[in-house]
Order: structure tokens, then C-alpha cells, then sequence
């Protein structure tokens, strides 16, 4: 038996503890044929800003045995649906380990006080967690424009499918708008803005009035909450920077 | 051909069936023929604030069912003879609306009268969408509060989606606003919201502020719509909305703090 080799030049790895927000999926009914739909349906609504989103499987509410649910099914349909389950969250360690067999592993909830923690969490270093970035759209691509002339209101949404979105009006709060593309609001822009939907991170969001409940762009979001640092009220562009929200002010 | 008016909010208790009544006896003085329908279907209150609970035979839904005839159903308003009531039922569900059934009773009432209003039950659900169908103008009703101001958002967007205007891709629904239980004195202090700032959200033509006031309970309790109380500032302001509707330029009163005088202050008067 060769001894293992030599310590390389460089280390080829190094393991490090990061938090990260994601989505749970909290699964009320075991049948796939009925939740899988479900979701679709829903995901059709919302299409760019979760497409591709990683997404953890909740088992907590869920009644059934491990062998009635089918996990390795449920997760090759979501991936079909364009939605990545990267694991599951709670439920009994029957649940968990049948999960774990379809390659869903069970992931601890920063904070909570699970068993069988592996490593203690480490200093919180928080990313918003988002879709592995795709390549920009090549230059000079023509994309089409949707243009709004009207104030988009409570309980609207407005998605710019595979185009960029004008609102030559005011975004109230409540309402949600979509583009593929780059967003522009040329009024107040009191809503949901979600640009680059389709995991376009170089796309932007400009608002002459910025003062969002929430801005995503390719899947990296930031509510209002955490926004406490961005030019709320001013003119403002927002882009990414590598995995970054940055907040510019215009004009 | 008439003009279908719905009076629509959203949320609950912020003083549709009140503005229905006040505005259908307006328009009925200023000599509109005029006919107020309760959509409230199952919470019907219409006729209780408009006095006539009394004299309720028939209701909309036996209109529908075709148990009773539509001029059955009508009750004559007795200070106003241009003015009819439809009351809703108290004992059906919002299910025994249905939207044929709606359809032919404003065709035949279009015939007879200039105006229809159309007192909508609170919510974005069936009975407030039925009520909203078949309108040509909107006047929505919003408290100066967030949630009020959020809800009546949502209408605007379902106006412009669900009713039948918009469906047919005709000239959208004409929309007015009118807040109620505006109290100056709470806005001041920042318990309620600023006038300029619902108008802002909203971006709709606003017709009438209406103070809160008093009178408006005692209104409701005696049955006689508050715009038949001349010493009533809400009274007062509705006159005044419907004058706007009805083309007149008027300024808008009881939007400043009242500035307490001598007397008042003697009396610790407040605003009737
Ligand atoms: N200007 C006002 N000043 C004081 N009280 C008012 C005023 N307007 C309405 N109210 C009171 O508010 C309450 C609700 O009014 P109203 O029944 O007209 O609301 P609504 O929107 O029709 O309610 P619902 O959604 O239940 O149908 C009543 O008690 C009424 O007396
Ligand atoms: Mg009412």
C-alpha cells in the first residue's frame, strides 16, 4: 500500500461554516401528484425570482410514513419544475433518513436547537443565497420592452416575460413587478421589484423614487428591512456586484 | 341609458352602506331618478340605515329566483320620491347571486332610472365583484388608515380587471374617491393618515372628505341618511360630494384642524 501523497503546494480545499437564508417548502400533503402541481402553479406566478432557487424540503407538518412518501420522485419532479430541493429541514429521523436516501440530507436551521449538530455554527457571515449566476446576455442583444403606463396596484403583479419592464407610473405597496430584464420605475416604487428574473445578474433595477418591500435581482434579494444602508426615498440604481446588492444614487 | 355607480371599499367598516345612502338621496334631491341596491347578501343594512326595514317584502335574490317581480321588490323612498331601495336578502348566501341574474335586473332598471347604485359587501370576493361587474363608475371609500388605503388599491386593480368594462376592453371604469371619518385633529398628530398621502397611493379624482361625526350614528339609528341633517358636517360634506359629482366645483371643507373658537371652548362644543 503506497503511503498517501505528499501534502500538495497549495491546500486543495478548505471547509468553512457560512449561513445562508433559503426557502422552505413545507410539505402539508405526502402525495407528489398532488404537492407537485401545486407548486407549479404557483411557481408560474412567480416565475424568474425562483427559478433555479435551492430550496429545503420541510417535513415537519407532514403525518405520513417514510415509505408512503416517494422523495426520490418528488425530488426529480421539482428539478423538472426548475426548483432545486438541496435537502430537508425537521420532520421525525424516519422522515429524515428516507430523505436522506434520495439524496435530500438534513440541514440544521441556524439557531435552532437540532440534534446531531456536526460543527458549531460559525460567526454568522451572511449571503443571501441565490441561483449559481449565469453568463450575461451577450452584447448587443435586442430584448424586447414591456411598458406600463399606469400605477400598478395592491395585489398586481406585472412580469416582463423575457423583456425589460418601463412603469411610467408609481409601484404601490402590495403590488409586484417582474422583468427578465432590467426594471425601470419612473415613479415611486413602493412594491416588490424583481429583475434579471431569469438569472440574469446583470440586469438592474432604476427607481426615481426608491422605496421598495423588497428588490431581487437574479435571485439575490433584500427586503425592506435590510435595507436600511440604500438611498430609500432618492433616485436610485441597483445591481450586483459579484453576490452584492449595490445601491446607487442617480442623477 | 342609466349610469351604473358601485360603492366598494374592500374593507370592512369603513363606510360603503353609509355613503350609498347618503349619495343615492342626493342624487335622488338634486332630481336624478335614482335606485340604491344592497349586494350585501346574508348583512343586509341598506334598508335599516335608509328606515325602510319595515316595509321589506321582497328582496333582490326572490327577484333572481323570479319569486317575486323586480317592482315588487322596489321600495319607494318616502322623503324622496325619485329615490327606490332594493334591499338584499337577509337570510340567502352570496351564492344566490348570480351574474345573469344581476344583468337583467339592472337592464330592466336601466330603463327607469338615471342612476343605480350599487352598495357592495366588503372583501375582493364573489358578492364584491358582482357588485363591481357591471359599473361604470367607482366610488371607492377608504378610512385614512394603511390597511384601509391597501385594500382600496386592491379594488382599484380589480376594477380595472374584472369588471365588465374591463373585459370587454371598453373605456375603463371612472373611479372617485371619497374618504370617511376624517378627523383632522388625529391626523395632525400623526394617529391617522395625511390626506395628500392617500391621494398620493391611490391617484384617483377625489370627490368628498367626510369628517367624523356623530351624527352619523345617530343617522344610521333613526334611519334617515345623514345627508338629510343639514347641521351635520358629514352631512354637509356629502352634499358637497354630490355636487361634485354632479359637475359642481366646490372646495373641499373639514380637512383642516378646526381652530377651537370662544365659544367651543366655553362649551367644550364638539363638531356635531
Ligand atoms: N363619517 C363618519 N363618522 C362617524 N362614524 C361613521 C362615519 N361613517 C361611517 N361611520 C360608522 O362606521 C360604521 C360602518 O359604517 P358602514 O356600515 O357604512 O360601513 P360599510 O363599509 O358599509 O361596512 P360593511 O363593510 O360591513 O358593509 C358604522 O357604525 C357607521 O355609523
Ligand atoms: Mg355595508
Amino acid at each position: 500500500m503506497p503511503a498517501p501523497a505528499a501534502s500538495p503546494r497549495l491546500e486543495p480545499f478548505r471547509l468553512r461554516g457560512a449561513n445562508f437564508n433559503l426557502l422552505v417548502l413545507r410539505l402539508l400533503d405526502p402525495r407528489i401528484e398532488v404537492i407537485v402541481p401545486a407548486i407549479a402553479d404557483q411557481f408560474r406566478r412567480a416565475p424568474g425570482f425562483l427559478r433555479f432557487a435551492p430550496l429545503v424540503i420541510g417535513l415537519d407538518d407532514l403525518q405520513a410514513a417514510p415509505q408512503d412518501i416517494d422523495f426520490a420522485g418528488l425530488a426529480a419532479e421539482l428539478r423538472r419544475i426548475e426548483i432545486t430541493p438541496i435537502g430537508t429541514v425537521g420532520g421525525t429521523p424516519e422522515l429524515r433518513a428516507a430523505a436522506q436516501g434520495a439524496g435530500l440530507p438534513p440541514l440544521r436551521a441556524a439557531g435552532g436547537k437540532d440534534e446531531e449538530v456536526p460543527m458549531a455554527p460559525p460567526p454568522a457571515a451572511t449571503a443571501p443565497a441565490g441561483p449559481p449566476p449565469a453568463p450575461p446576455l451577450p452584447p448587443g442583444t435586442a430584448r424586447p420592452t414591456m411598458v406600463i403606463d399606469h400605477p400598478v396596484r395592491a395585489g398586481q403583479r406585472i412580469w416582463a416575460q423575457g423583456a425589460d419592464l418601463i412603469i411610467n407610473s408609481t409601484v404601490n405597496p402590495g403590488a409586484e413587478v417582474i422583468a427578465d430584464g432590467n426594471l425601470h420605475v419612473y415613479g415611486n416604487l413602493r412594491g416588490r421589484a424583481i429583475a434579471g428574473g431569469a438569472d440574469n445578474t446583470e440586469a438592474r433595477v432604476f427607481a426615481l423614487n426608491f422605496d421598495p418591500e423588497l428588490v431581487s435581482i437574479a435571485g439575490y434579494y433584500a427586503v425592506r428591512e435590510g435595507l436600511t444602508d440604500a438611498p430609500i426615498g432618492k433616485t436610485v440604481q441597483v445591481r450586483l456586484i459579484g453576490e452584492n446588492m449595490r445601491f446607487d444614487r442617480l442623477g | 341609458m342609466a349610469q351604473v355607480i358601485v360603492v366598494t371599499s374592500g374593507k370592512g367598516g369603513v363606510g360603503k352602506t353609509t355613503s350609498s345612502a347618503a349619495f343615492a338621496t342626493g342624487l335622488a334631491q338634486a332630481g336624478k331618478k335614482t335606485v340604491v341596491i344592497d349586494f350585501d347578501v346574508g348583512l343586509r343594512n341598506l334598508d335599516l340605515i335608509m328606515g325602510v326595514e319595515r316595509r321589506v317584502v321582497f328582496d333582490i335574490v326572490n327577484v333572481i329566483t323570479g319569486e317575486a317581480k323586480l317592482n315588487q321588490a322596489l321600495i319607494r323612498d318616502k322623503r324622496v320620491d325619485t329615490l327606490s331601495i332594493l334591499p338584499a336578502s337577509q337570510t340567502r348566501d352570496k351564492d344566490a347571486l348570480t351574474k345573469e341574474g344581476v344583468a337583467n335586473i339592472i337592464e330592466e332598471l336601466s330603463k327607469d332610472f338615471d342612476y343605480i347604485l350599487c352598495d357592495s359587501p366588503a372583501g375582493i370576493e364573489k358578492g364584491a365583484l358582482l357588485a363591481l361587474y357591471f359599473a361604470d363608475q367607482a366610488i371607492v371609500v377608504t378610512n385614512p388608515e394603511v390597511s384601509s388605503v391597501r385594500d382600496s388599491d386592491r379594488i382599484l386593480g380589480v376594477l380595472q380587471s374584472k369588471s365588465k368594462r374591463a373585459e370587454e376592453k371598453r373605456d375603463p371604469v371612472k373611479e372617485h374617491l371619497i374618504v370617511t371619518r376624517y378627523a383632522p385633529n388625529r391626523v395632525e398628530k400623526g394617529e391617522m393618515l395625511k390626506l395628500e398621502d392617500i391621494r398620493e397611493i391611490l391617484a384617483i379624482p377625489l370627490l368628498g372628505v367626510i369628517p367624523e361625526s356623530e351624527s352619523v350614528l345617530k343617522a344610521s339609528n333613526t334611519g334617515n341618511p345623514v345627508i338629510l341633517d343639514d347641521g351635520s358636517t358629514a352631512g354637509q360634506a356629502y352634499k358637497d360630494a354630490v355636487a361634485r359629482f354632479l359637475g359642481e366645483d366646490r372646495p373641499h371643507r373639514f380637512i383642516d384642524p378646526e381652530k377651537r373658537g370662544f365659544l367651543s371652548r366655553l362649551f367644550g362644543g364638539r363638531a356635531a
